[in-house]
């Protein structure tokens, strides 16, 4: 499927294209296909056995609801269709984990402004709010034990806990659009490129490739 | 020669609040200046009108502007850790010169000098999530160096920075200085900075005045404070290491075997990054430890956290992180409901007296200043009453006098109710007399010293 040297945006429009498409024709086979390549992928670029568990836990259940409100809870009983519908929340998972393990936030978000010209404050926007997250866990855990110290036990319910993270995440959305304009960044100014994302050829027929085997399965494979 | 930087009848107010009234003010181009003043002044205010941030990002300016000569900018704030867009060092560095608009050769000549004077090389691609305050700091510093502005804003940036770390950076800023950058820092400590500062600025009400000569070569003049402490013998232990190891990304602490003495006041220093408040957050079961620390013979792992936190408690470096009620006369309502027997009404009554903190009863806790948020933290934390208590950098920001008065309330109590206290700092004015004993982290190993 994706390969790994493959240009980040063009990985992102082909997961988005594999998932409306198998979204919109029904084909088991072809989604099948797609789950085991994707699964196949995964498992080279080693994913952690504990990720990949979860993964499947979630959205197992997921597919299992889809599957019983389809078929079981259903009036028009149809197997192929309950079991095709199910197994789409599995492509839609997978495809995007194949993009995320391959893919930094940062590749991303630079080829993003870079080869779909994206606005810059948009790509950045996103990053910067992707890496204030490791430090809202912290807080929240810090929180916690800050109150366990004066006698109050915030439990993860607690509107308290949530009152005081959204202080913290108020405050550091404020300082950090203070931060990106003091170390010169200007929204809508030009931007000189210093890591350069290529988008080559070979991506280009990568992308028509998988676009073309795509469209074969989803319209020939039942 | 370069224009002058002019501030010109400024005034500035958050809502009702005026915080610089009628200003003006000329720095000569291509100087260092030190600007002074007690917590919550309108230092910070100051820096952030001449960085462009304020009144876009906040208050109101009535009337005045400021010229800066048609410098370039760039400031760094004190939150070093909030101001980053990317993960890593170079990442952010990489960002910056984007914005500037460098090419790719221009950039490596400007990681390459921008980490060699802030010495972060070996922490250029490790995420700055995992440093610790003083090395944010420095390399907060190394973006603005490698901007090349004309003008640098610093608003404490040593506050967490080591002892030896600080004379260093100091020394580099003077070098800036030397090839025609414009350096404007804010401080409440005056070490390391004579012979290399031009001009001493300081808030006074709603005004800044010029030191003169003397008035400044009196005040930078300052004595290296000296330590001398005897080491424990034979003292019961509060806590207790065997084999014990912490990291964080890196191995930070190793140590074989140590007792850190139970009912004494102990000083825990060194350098950035050595692992002082991973060794607290180890204490404080927010990080995994290997080997054995036990508490009072109990295993600190083992210890269930809500009985554990009625006896061990922090006092954590940022002080809204402690507030969990809206007012400050509700904040002590909630620590009074456990509080040490040691504050009789008449004692807290005093206390708040003496921290200046009376006036303030219906203030929202967040709306307080920086050194107020810090006083009040204390207290209540003092309240609380546990018998140990870990305290990270309780005097980095406060001014002079606020150094005092909590210092002043942290013995009384101490003494009073025999609280096992560990304190990690980098400034020792107020506390070198205070402290029992003295643990220095070097090489990944704790040790009593002497000195």
């Amino acid at each position: 499927m994706t390969k790994s040297k493959m240009n980040p945006s063009l990985k992102f429009l082909l997961t988005l294209i594999i998932s409306l498409e198998l979204s919109f024709k029904v084909s088991l086979v072809s989604n099948i296909i797609v789950i085991v390549l994707a699964l196949g992928y995964l498992l080279y670029r080693r994913i952690k056995p504990k990720a990949l568990g979860g993964m499947l836990l979630a959205t197992g259940l997921a597919a299992i609801t889809v599957f019983s409100s389809g078929y079981i809870f259903s009036d028009h009983r149809d197997l192929w269709y309950a079991l095709d519908i199910s197994s789409r929340v599995l492509v839609y998972t997978f495809t995007t984990a194949c993009l995320t393990i391959s893919t930094t936030a940062e590749e991303m978000a630079r080829s993003l402004e870079q080869n779909l010209h994206l606005p810059s404050k948009f790509a950045y926007g996103t990053l910067a709010a992707l890496n204030i997250i490791p430090r809202m866990q912290a807080a929240v855990k810090q929180i916690r034990v800050a109150g366990m110290m004066r006698g109050v036990y915030l439990s993860f319910w607690s509107p308290v806990l949530y009152f005081k993270a959204i202080l913290v995440a108020l405050n550091s959305a404020d300082n950090l659009a203070q931060g990106m304009e003091s170390h010169g960044y200007r929204e809508g100014a030009p931007r000189s490129v210093i890591v350069e994302v290529p988008l080559t050829n070979k991506d280009w027929l990568l992308f028509i490739f998988a676009i073309l085997l795509l469209n074969l399965g989803a319209f020939l494979l039942p | 020669m370069q224009a002058e930087l002019t501030i010109n009848h400024l005034t500035f107010s958050y809502g009702d609040r005026e915080v610089i009234r009628d200003l003006s003010l000329t720095l000569p181009a291509g100087t260092f200046s030190l600007l002074i003043g007690p917590t919550g002044c309108g230092k910070s205010t100051l820096l952030k009108i001449m960085a462009g941030l304020y009144p876009k990002y906040g208050g109101q300016l009535t009337s005045g502007q400021i010229d800066l000569g048609g410098r370039s900018q760039a400031m760094m704030f004190q939150e070093a850790g909030e101001q980053f867009t990317m993960a890593t060092p170079r990442e952010e560095i990489i960002f910056a010169m984007e914005n500037l608009g460098k090419d790719k050769e221009e950039f490596a000549h400007r990681l390459q000098k921008a980490s060699e004077f802030a010495e972060i090389n070996s922490l250029l691609d490790q995420k700055i999530v995992t440093m610790s305050g003083g090395e944010k700091q420095r390399v907060a510093l190394a973006v603005l160096v490698a901007m090349d502005v004309d003008l640098f804003l610093l608003d404490e940036p040593f506050a967490s920075v080591d002892p030896a770390a600080r004379r260093f950076l100091i020394g580099r800023l003077a070098k800036l200085k030397e090839q025609g950058k414009t350096i404007i820092i804010t401080d409440h400590l005056f070490d390391n900075y004579q012979g290399k500062v031009d001009g001493v600025y300081r808030f006074k009400g709603e005004q800044v005045d010029l030191l003169t000569k003397d008035e400044q070569a009196l005040l930078l003049d300052t004595e290296p404070i000296d330590l001398h402490f005897p080491l424990p013998e034979n003292e019961p232990a509060a806590f207790v290491m065997k084999n014990f190891a912490i990291k964080q990304g890196r191995p930070l602490i190793e140590q074989k075997e140590l007792s850190i003495p139970k009912g004494k006041v102990t000083l825990i220093t060194g350098p950035n990054g050595s692992g002082k408040s991973s060794l607290f957050k180890a204490m404080t079961k927010l990080l995994d430890y290997q080997g054995s620390l036990t508490w009072e013979s109990k295993e600190v792992a083992k210890l269930k956290e809500r009985a554990y936190f009625q006896h061990v408690a922090q006092i954590f470096q940022n002080a809204s992180d402690q507030f969990m009620a809206i007012t400050v006369k509700e904040e002590l309502a909630l620590s009074k409901k456990h509080a040490s027997p040691y504050f009789t009404p008449e004692v807290l009554g005093q206390a708040l007296a003496d921290l200046d903190l009376a006036d303030h009863m219906d203030q929202v806790v967040y709306s307080l200043s920086g050194g107020q948020k810090k006083k009040l933290q204390i207290l209540l934390m003092l309240l609380s009453g546990q018998e140990v208590l870990l305290i990270d950098e309780p005097l980095s920001g406060l001014d002079q006098k606020s150094i005092e008065q909590v210092v002043s309330l942290l013995k009384k109590c101490q003494e009073k109710s025999g609280q096992t206290i560990l304190l990690i700092s980098h400034q020792f004015y107020g506390i070198n007399t205070w402290c029992d004993y003295h643990l220095r982290l070097a090489s990944r190993e704790l040790a009593f010293v002497q000195d």
